[in-house]
């Protein structure tokens, strides 16, 4: 190996190194629980997939913002995706729904505020319509 | 034009249809951006389509869309990319190995069941609206509700027979490569130990195997090692594909029959696992590899200089066949299904492996040009220069979403699809496949190309646009804006959708320089004589 490769290598060593101890760290924020610590969450949230439906608990879900929540997404017939949107469209988070499995994410809202259910995985051509506006209420 | 050779002939065959192909993938590509930028365009376009259409009922708009977006990837991956490899691979192997094709009669198989196969999955999506998207996740594809069984017969046909043809194509190659026509040759599992670094691991340990020769591949092209290795990534590939589709095609059979069967039969996400498997041996592998040779291949002849750093560049080769094996869970980072040490170790630590084997490539691509200073700036060379920048900004984007933490917003955006997956296609793959064009053209007829004005003209249009379409796409992404999605008007992210529409009508504009440069290289008659035997009028009847 020649000089330059071998101090090519080193740069390439170091990013490595650097991008995944930043990317790994509590300096992204859910990084914290999802990695770091293994909260228990105050409280779970069922949701329900299946024939381009999205099925929320009856009433709503309403979470207190810094608390822990768990969501377990399941589907009846085919793959969807679990996303939640804040009003300007910018995605907190989102998981796969895979069938035959109980899909479980744990979140922390920060903010205050209503935000957007919305399937993020194609399930056939009537995809776009598994939108659920203003699903989650976060109250302080 | 100089004769051309048998061969040569059928090089510039594969070139020519597999142009075809990237000319509908691409009019698909904008018809798509169009439908999305304004809905109503299309509309009358749609009405006369729908004519030839086998359906009980007029196909919704969605519909259309999703199944032409699912043919989309197959006309461009199958179509254009495949049919270019193979045709400059049945040239530049024999070539570089200085022996004949070890079996002649598949390469117009090959040609033949290639173009038919990718047809036969166009005419399922544009006929049968077949609508499943080209990740195929099990168990949508059976789910005849939505995806008509019309549709996925023929689909996973077309789609068997495309996977056929590759290892028909690959055992060709290996055959070649393997063939004892010369000194160099192999045992099949000698090539095997080879190709894992098995034999050069024994060396190291002190057990080397004197009986086999060349085991190392030290003394075969570097491009020929880049070949050998990738196309075990291709047979993979094919061969997990082909299950697939066969998977599909009993549940569309026994649906056909009368006799469904529970799709729930299948575990989801083992299935999940299997097909990104195979399907990532095409993304992170032979892509990769294949590249990687051609780069090997080019850059020296283009720059009159030995390749900087070649011993590295063979382990370098290795290194990428063994981590394509390993990194297909970074397609399943979403999956919170999917046990967090596959996520973390294959779906992020071993694709970052690609990070330090393309980057060593690419290091070593430009230092071989650097130093040949002063190098003339040909159109291959340029087109070259192009793919690496393509490679170097989404396999970058690549890296980024494979990430456990960052995944989490960036899956299934349009951050994957575009800043990753279409500059990898667009600016990185098919800049070097211009480039091979380039420079196969002037070899195999004799003729150098016509205008650099219009090579230009290719260049600056298909980077610029190949570049805003999908870095202002990418952005959409990280704002929220998901792939596959059809939002309803307003579209939140339409001044996102104008400048990406821009940037495809920018590549159309190079791709058409492309085209008149290489007729006006050519001359139709040379081009429509390549599909067309005409026979040459005998002195008799031409005096």
């Amino acid at each position: 190996m020649e000089r330059e490769e071998r101090i090519w290598l080193g740069v390439l060593v170091i990013v490595f190194l650097l991008v995944n101890a930043v990317t790994l760290s509590p300096l992204v924020p859910w990084q914290k629980w999802m990695l770091w610590a293994r909260p228990t969450p105050q409280q779970q949230v069922r949701v329900e997939f299946g024939n381009y439906q999205i099925y929320l608990p009856s009433g709503g879900i309403q979470v207190k913002a810094g608390e822990f929540v768990e969501f377990i997404a399941t589907s009846r017939d085919v793959t969807y995706g679990f996303g939640i949107f804040r009003k300007d469209g910018r995605m907190l988070f989102q998981m796969q729904v895979v069938p035959g499995y109980e899909n479980r994410i744990i979140w922390r809202f920060d903010q205050p505020g209503t935000y957007d259910v919305r399937s993020t995985e194609y399930s056939g051509p009537r995809h776009p319509e598994m939108f659920v506006p203003d699903a989650i209420k976060v109250v302080p | 034009m100089k004769p051309l050779g048998w061969i040569e002939k059928w090089t510039l065959r594969f070139a020519v249809v597999a142009l075809i192909f990237l000319a509908m993938t691409g009019f698909e590509g904008v018809l798509m951006r169009t439908y999305m930028v304004a809905p109503e365009a299309l509309a009358g376009f749609e009405r006369i389509l729908s004519v030839f259409r086998i359906t009980e009922r007029e196909p919704t708009p969605t519909e259309l869309f999703y199944s032409m977006m699912t043919v989309h990837p197959i006309l461009g991956i199958y179509g254009f990319a495949y049919m270019s490899v193979m045709g400059a691979f049945y040239f530049l192997v024999p070539y570089l190995l200085k022996k004949e094709i070890r079996h002649k009669k598949l390469v117009p198989v090959n040609f033949w069941l290639q173009a038919g196969g990718v047809m036969l999955c166009w005419l399922s999506g544009f006929v049968g609206l077949f609508n499943s998207l080209y990740t195929l996740y099990w168990p949508l594809p059976v789910s005849f509700d939505r995806v008509p069984l019309v549709g996925t017969i023929p689909f996973t046909i077309g789609a068997a027979v495309i996977m056929v043809n590759i290892l028909l194509f690959s055992f060709n190659i290996f055959s070649t490569v393997l063939s004892k026509s010369n000194p160099q040759s192999y045992t099949f599992w000698q090539f095997l130990r080879a190709a894992y670094g098995i034999s050069r691991l024994m060396k190291w340990l002190g057990k080397e195997d004197k009986s086999a020769p060349n085991l190392d591949y030290n003394a075969m092209p570097v491009f020929i090692v880049a070949v050998a290795r990738g196309s075990i990534d291709t047979v993979i590939n094919a061969f997990v594909l082909l299950t697939a589709g066969a998977l599909i095609l009993v549940y569309g059979l026994a649906a056909l029959f009368g006799h469904p069967l529970n799709p729930m039969a299948v575990n989801a996400l083992i299935y999940k696992n299997w097909f990104w498997w195979g399907l990532d041996m095409v993304a992170d592998g032979n892509v990769l590899i294949y590249t990687a040779g051609v780069w090997y291949l080019m850059i020296p002849m283009l720059v009159g200089r030995r390749l900087f750093g070649e011993p590295v560049v063979r382990t370098v080769i290795m290194v990428d066949l063994l981590v394509s094996l390993g990194v297909w869970s970074h397609h399943l980072l979403g999956d919170q299904v999917q046990p967090f040490w596959m996520r973390l170790l294959s779906g992020q630590f071993i694709t970052w492996g690609e990070f330090f084997t393309m980057g060593l490539t690419i290091f070593a691509s430009l230092m071989t040009i650097w130093l040949a200073r002063p190098v003339k700036i040909t159109p291959p060379l340029l087109f070259i220069l192009g793919s690496i920048f393509g490679f170097i900004i989404g396999g970058a984007a690549g890296l980024t979403q494979a990430n456990v933490g960052l995944n989490l917003i960036l899956h299934n955006t349009q951050w994957v699809i575009m800043t990753h997956g279409h500059t990898m296609l667009l600016t990185g793959l098919s800049m070097l496949l211009f480039a091979v064009i380039y420079a196969l053209v002037p070899m195999l007829t004799g003729r150098e190309i016509r205008s650099r004005a219009l090579t230009l003209a290719h260049f600056w249009f298909w980077i610029v646009g190949s570049v805003l379409m999908t870095y202002v796409m990418g952005m959409a992404g990280t704002q929220g804006m998901l792939r596959r999605m059809l939002y309803p008007l307003p579209n939140p992210y339409q001044a996102y959708l104008d400048v990406a529409w821009l940037g495809g009508i920018l590549m159309t504009i190079g791709f058409l320089a492309f085209l008149a440069n290489l007729v006006a290289t050519l001359g139709w008659d040379s081009i429509v004589g390549l599909v067309v035997e005409r026979k040459r009028p005998t002195p008799a009847a031409s005096g």
